[in-house]
């Protein structure tokens, strides 16, 4: 049901965006005066999206943009540009001009993952944005069908064989998650690259591959009907949602890795429109309506300004850099 | 069965928006069937961007419309002008036209959209009661099972297409190599973008199909030299009479039976089943004589036939993700545009559009029987609108459509590019089918290919072992190989048969 919520929603937007860039063209032959007034005057806001639509990045991204619309007073649309998890939204961002009105929900792993498994200067750098607000932080939890038998860590360590497991990219938190998890259980297990949650969702309960690190939101209506057996989260905690399953950490190993999210803008968006832009977020974010999403969709609020999530993301980088080298995991080994 | 989101889909179409759209397209179709040269493909493909401000299930519904419809209006032209609308009314005009002569173009037109709606109508109960059954193995199929999938659907249609085997081949090879362009998802290594940003996504498939089958067709149309044609003015008792009915009965069954079945493989659908039916009913009958002289079951059979095909040939796009020809390939790619995967998935996940699609077709049938048999006359003056005028009107639509997508320049080029390419390859014999169809195809052939040896540790035997792409690709050998085994078997025993189809057959599908 969801699904088609969000579909109606994905289509209701995309007709307006369509109007709506008929009706910037308009504007547009009238002379670009609006640099005057006040942000964000009339015209629109797009939010970019790296993945595609329906995805939990799309979720949030279109849960927030009503609420910002509300409180800013122009449209918001969100614009799906998937691919290459999500680096070439985050490329087109920074071409655009830097006044606010482009904006993009970057995903934590783009930033701290990406880097580990591209080849130099592939994976952008997040020095070349402004950050205007942290949104939210989402667990992963390793998933199985209940037909492999397997329950816990130690049954894939005794399988006596190699276990593939689905990722929902190459430089993904899932990736990464379950790269160091079997590196450090001694598993031998082989990634097999999927484009997305739903995706890997779906060859994990069709039994393609024998696990799959999903993010909690994506999982947790499986989980809950029983067609999905959780083995362990990778959060620091055990998520309220999962009392009883073990977190990756308190089997004995160090894998905590989070899918973290935020708004970008483009480098040199003047500070008061950066200012505006965070306190209507911080607004969206109040929103009872926005709260219920969160719960609903197991995300844990991180809603930190710019400086502070900039230091939680390259912290996140240097750790992860440190993991990788220790056990010698190479992350674009998939060729 | 659940019978309860079949019945939501009648909910979704009864929207007052997608009855409107479905009429919209179904009248499009209708207009476009009665025009000669462009056909449902190229249509749909210039119509895509409009349907990115409108829901995926309104979209499809009027797409879907545009395809069945021109079924429909294919028939009018080839009973009334011996001038077939559609390569799928080829055949109908043989006995269409003699009856018409005989003053009796009423009762054929009539038979025709009889026909063609009990032809639809039987095939979207097909429809309906096939799809879940193919749902239900929807987890079963695994990286394996798509790349053999996506290996079969090239392959026939490379090979059943009409136009020489190698030249399809040569345009499927293209089509899959220009999938290749753009960042691969498994290393992020760049391929063939020749550090164009506008190329780091690959091509898009809106401009592909919009050059190809669009402007490449209103070009290669220019050519051939038709001027206004003078349409006869009146159509006299549309209604059949109870007698024609009745001796075109058998031919209508015949006919939903063969096109549902044509219609559903791959390389098939509705000018392949016409054929077929019409040769069928030939052969069957007692005075096989009587054909081509006037005969209505000439008229019935293919024309239910072609209808039946074309709403079967749904089924693998919808159930499995498979486009079984070029129309299907385009609808394919709108469906992509709008963020939804057709696949095993579709019925479970997305009900309201599944089911809202199909019941779409019966209302649109419905539509279209209403608005054949008494507004036929208000059709046929459609062809009295000059080349001339159309085609800058229709190229125009094209570059101003494909700007709008993406408001990006470089699409407009890349249609002019596709489009002279696909005016060439239409004049050197190619079709433009399988390179589409490929293309579409292509990225999920490699992906899956790679996926799949990575899960079988690089070990090929895979594929072959498990029950679902072990059967198809056995097929797939059976098909690639079954023609040179016949042809190296007939070498001997010579003498061919007639082949009932006209040599001037133009693929349009």
């Amino acid at each position: 049901m969801t699904i088609n919520r969000v579909r109606r929603w994905a289509a209701a937007g995309a007709g307006f965006g369509l109007a709506l860039s008929l009706a910037a063209c308009g504007g547009n032959v009238g002379g670009g005066s609006s640099d005057d007034a006040k942000f964000p005057g009339k015209a629109p806001i797009t939010i970019l999206v790296g993945q595609d639509p329906g995805g939990s990045t799309d979720l949030i991204a279109r849960a927030l943009a009503k609420q910002v619309s509300h409180d800013l007073g122009v449209p918001v649309t969100v614009e799906n540009k998937p691919g290459a998890n999500g680096a070439l939204a985050a490329k087109e961002l920074a071409g655009e001009k830097a006044d606010g009105h482009t904006l993009m929900v970057y995903n934590g792993s783009l930033a701290y993952i990406t880097p580990l498994a591209v080849a130099k200067g592939q994976a952008p750098d997040i020095a070349d944005y402004d950050i205007v607000t942290g949104i939210s932080q989402d667990d992963y939890v390793l998933v199985t069908s209940p037909k492999s038998g397997f329950k816990t860590v130690d049954d894939l360590a005794r399988a006596g064989r190699q276990i593939t497991f689905g990722t929902t990219g190459v430089g993904t938190g899932s990736q990464l998650s379950q790269a160091l998890l079997f590196a450090q259980a001694g598993i031998k297990a082989k990634d097999v690259p999927f484009d997305g949650g739903s995706p890997t969702l779906t060859a994990v309960l069709g039994g393609q591959v024998d696990v799959g690190s999903i993010q909690l939101g994506e999982a947790i209506e499986q989980i809950k009907a029983g067609k999905l057996t959780p083995i362990v989260t990778f959060a620091e905690k055990r998520p309220s949602y999962l009392p009883d399953t073990p977190t990756a950490v308190e089997t004995g190993r160090d894998v905590p890795v989070q899918q973290s999210r935020a708004i970008f803008a483009p480098k040199g968006t003047p500070k008061e429109v950066v200012d505006a832009l965070r306190a209507a977020f911080q607004k969206a974010f109040q929103a009872d309506e926005y709260k219920k999403f969160n719960e609903d969709n197991q995300l844990t609020p991180n809603e930190v300004d710019g400086e502070e999530l900039r230091k939680q993301w390259t912290s996140n980088l240097d750790k992860y850099r440190g993991v990788i080298e220790k056990y010698q995991i190479s992350l674009g080994g998939a060729k | 069965m659940d019978f309860g989101p079949v019945l939501d889909g009648f909910g979704v179409v009864l929207e007052p928006t997608n009855l409107l759209y479905c009429l919209i397209g179904v009248v499009i179709g209708m207009l476009i069937g009665v025009m000669p040269g462009l056909g449902p493909a190229a249509t749909i493909a210039i119509l895509l961007p409009v349907t990115f401000g409108i829901e995926p299930v309104t979209a499809i519904i009027m797409l879907a419309g545009i395809f069945y419809g021109a079924q429909y209006g294919g028939t009018i032209t080839s009973v009334l002008l011996r001038l077939p609308g559609e390569a799928s009314s080829v055949v109908t005009v043989f006995d269409g036209h003699a009856l018409a002569r005989q003053g009796r173009a009423g009762t054929a037109l009539g038979i025709a959209a009889v026909g063609s709606f009990i032809g639809g109508t039987v095939s979207i109960i097909a429809l309906t009661l096939v799809a879940p059954l193919v749902a239900g193995f929807a987890l079963d199929f695994g990286p394996p099972e798509y790349t053999a999938l996506a290996l079969l659907g090239i392959l026939l249609v490379a090979t059943v297409s009409s136009g020489g085997r190698l030249k399809a081949v040569i345009a499927a090879c293209i089509g899959l190599l220009l999938a290749t362009v753009g960042r691969d998802g498994f290393t992020g290594a760049e391929r063939f973008t020749f550090d164009n940003l506008s190329l780091a996504d690959g091509l898009d498939f809106v401009p592909i199909a919009m050059g190809l089958f669009g402007l490449g067709e209103i070009l290669y149309n220019l050519e051939e030299r038709h001027g206004a044609v003078q349409a006869p003015t009146k159509v006299a008792n549309v209604w059949p009479s109870r007698a024609d009915l009745r001796e075109s009965a058998g031919a209508i069954g015949r006919g939903s039976l063969l096109g549902f079945v044509l219609g559903i493989l791959p390389g098939g659908g509705a000018t392949l089943s016409s054929l077929a039916a019409y040769a069928l009913e030939k052969r069957r009958a007692k005075h096989p004589e009587r054909f081509g002289r006037g005969a209505v079951e000439g008229v019935a059979a293919p024309e239910t036939a072609n209808n039946a095909a074309a709403t079967s040939s749904f089924i693998p796009l919808l159930t499995l993700g498979i486009p079984a020809n070029a129309t299907m390939a385009v609808i394919f790619g709108a469906l992509l545009i709008q963020g939804v995967s057709p696949g095993p998935q579709l019925v479970s996940q997305e009900p309201e559009l599944f089911w809202g699609v199909v019941n779409s077709m019966y209302i649109g049938n419905i539509l279209l029987l209403i608005m054949s048999i008494p507004l036929v006359g208000l059709f046929v003056r459609i062809l009295r609108v000059r080349a001339t005028i159309l085609a800058p009107i229709t190229v125009l639509i094209t570059l101003v459509g494909v700007y709008t997508v993406n408001n990006s320049v470089f699409d407009i080029v890349l249609v002019i590019f596709f489009g002279v390419l696909g005016y060439l390859m239409k004049k050197f014999g190619f079709e433009p089918g399988p390179l589409v169809l490929a293309f579409v195809l292509g990225s999920l052939l490699e992906n899956s290919l790679r996926r799949s040896l990575l899960i079988f540790d690089g070990d090929p035997i895979g594929f072959f072992t498990r029950p679902i792409s072990g059967t198809l690709l056995a097929v797939f050998l059976l098909v690639a190989l079954l023609p040179p085994l016949r042809a190296a078997l007939r070498r001997r025993p010579a003498a061919p048969r007639p082949d009932p189809a006209p040599q001037d057959t133009k693929e349009l599908v």
